[in-house]
């Protein structure tokens, strides 16, 4: 029955926890030499690379983060200028509807004066018409006179005097009626 | 075909119930020692100066321990790639593991430099010896198989772990590191002051000194036992749930073969469980207190 507990016996399996120096002295030689080729070929290689793939990745996030800054300043940029192009073309639509409004005044007003001015001058006319022909009725109606005085007294006038006596007459009638109705039309 | 198969696991059992008393009779079979998978024969006897240094089983594994830890890790560095391939992604998180935790958070930048191929060296190192240790070895000379009428030695399990005096030796050279990385950085009178934590005032000092004494000699034992029994527990277990209670208890044939399907699963279990964690938790465990050790050496106080 012994067997059941095979390492209670201490002649049985004692040398499980018994150190040997030799096993200990091929040991340090084996982990030694290990350590020193691993040190010497393994290590340096697997951390170079690992290195330089660090390196790689830090570069590329580098290289992304200033491709991403220069894309947005980039946006930003052409907003603004977007912008400011939107804001010109306002500014230049607005101009041209305020240069329009004032043309349309402006024509609007030239045409207002040129109508007063024509109707202006149409009065003139009218008014100096007027007179000349007041004018007319005045030599007429002397002339009438005069004729129909000889015709009367058969006695004929000096020019001068038939003239200054009409004119006399003449000045005692009052015109002003007929220049008034015309004014009234 | 399901049938038959399915008749043959149960037959056993149902054995095993008709004749509980049969099946289950004791009869301990006096030749077995379970304890010689572990045996250290001298394969080839050398003694230099009274010291044995002969090759054995052992000695076989350290040597092969090694051969394998540099010939993987020389052959994954040669053929480092810029887009690594899944072998070369798990020696680079292993490496980044050693550098950038074990070694790098114990210790500054200068002093993780200095000692990293140390302890990146002690974790390889301890793992491949775990890892040789689950594959089945033609090194058990004495039980021989007769193929072809050449006697070749039995595949058995074994580990140069799972020997007392290889985490023993690794103990030691981690246990020496410590005390002269520890000696250079304070000077001998200084390490030894540092000992005592500080606050500790008067005479007080005194039995607290001893105490961390008798602390720096128990470190001697838990690095190395913690590693050499954690390795032997799980071939223990290995060697007996894959059929060594079968034979030792020597059942009559219904109870051996219940037996043996349920320690045969079980040994299933314990070999992924030991292969999967035990062996690189243990390398892991060994390495990082290596570290603190190291680390602690140079502290202000610890």
């Amino acid at each position: 029955m012994s067997t059941l507990v095979p390492f209670a016996a201490a002649d049985a399996g004692n040398f499980l926890v018994k150190p040997s120096v030799g096993l200990m002295i091929w040991l340090l030689l084996a982990f030694f030499a290990t350590l020193f080729i691993l040190r010497k070929y393994a290590f340096p290689a697997i951390g170079e690379a690992l290195d330089k793939r660090q390196r790689a990745i830090e570069e590329s996030i580098d290289a992304a983060t200033r491709t991403r800054e220069e894309a947005e300043r980039l946006l930003a940029e052409y907003r603004q200028r977007l912008t400011e192009a939107r804001q010109q073309a306002d500014e230049i639509v607005a101009r041209a509807e305020r240069a329009g409004e004032v043309h349309e005044r402006e024509t609007l007003e030239a045409a207002k004066r040129k109508r007063e001015e024509l109707l202006e001058q149409t009065r003139r006319d009218i008014e100096a018409e007027t007179r000349r022909a007041i004018q007319e009725i005045r030599h007429e109606v002397a002339d009438l006179t005069v004729a129909a005085t000889e015709k009367v007294t058969r006695k004929t006038l000096t020019e001068e005097d038939q003239r200054r006596l009409v004119e006399e007459a003449l000045s005692e009638l009052d015109f002003t009626a007929l220049s008034g109705t015309e004014r009234s039309n | 075909m399901k049938a038959r198969l399915l008749a043959a696991v149960c037959a056993p059992f149902a054995l095993l119930l008709l004749n509980p008393a049969g099946a289950l009779a004791l009869n301990v079979n006096e030749n077995y020692h379970p304890q010689n998978e572990f045996r250290l024969d001298p394969w080839i006897s050398i003694k230099i100066g009274g010291i044995d240094l002969s090759i054995n089983k052992a000695v076989f594994y350290i040597l092969l321990t090694a051969l394998f830890t540099c010939v993987t890790m020389v052959y994954i560095a040669r053929r480092m790639r810029d887009r690594p391939n899944r072998v070369q992604t798990a020696v680079e998180t292993a490496y980044t593991l050693m550098r950038d935790n074990i070694t790098g958070g114990n210790m500054d930048r200068g002093m993780a430099r200095r000692w990293f191929p140390f302890v990146a060296t002690l974790f390889l190192f301890i793992w491949f010896s775990n890892m040789l240790g689950y594959l089945p070895l033609p090194t058990n000379t004495e039980e021989k198989v007769n193929i072809f009428g050449a006697h070749i030695p039995s595949l058995a399990l074994y580990a140069a772990t799972a020997n007392i005096s290889i985490p023993l030796a690794l103990t030691l050279v981690v246990w020496v590191s410590y005390h002269v990385e520890g000696i250079r950085a304070k000077g001998p009178i200084g390490y030894l002051k540092s000992w005592v934590p500080a606050g500790v005032e008067g005479p007080a000092r005194i039995p607290i000194f001893l105490i961390e004494v008798i602390s720096h000699f128990v470190r001697l034992v838990s690095l190395s036992v913690r590693l050499f029994a954690n390795i032997l527990a799980g071939h223990l277990l290995i060697l007996f749930m894959g059929g060594g209670l079968v034979v030792l208890l020597n059942l009559a044939i219904a109870g051996s073969v219940v037996l043996g399907l349920l320690t045969g699963t079980l040994a299933v279990a314990f070999f992924l469980f030991e292969v999967g964690l035990v062996a690189t938790l243990q390398a892991f465990i060994f390495a990082t207190l290596t570290s603190i050790y190291l680390g602690g050496a140079v502290a202000e106080s610890h």
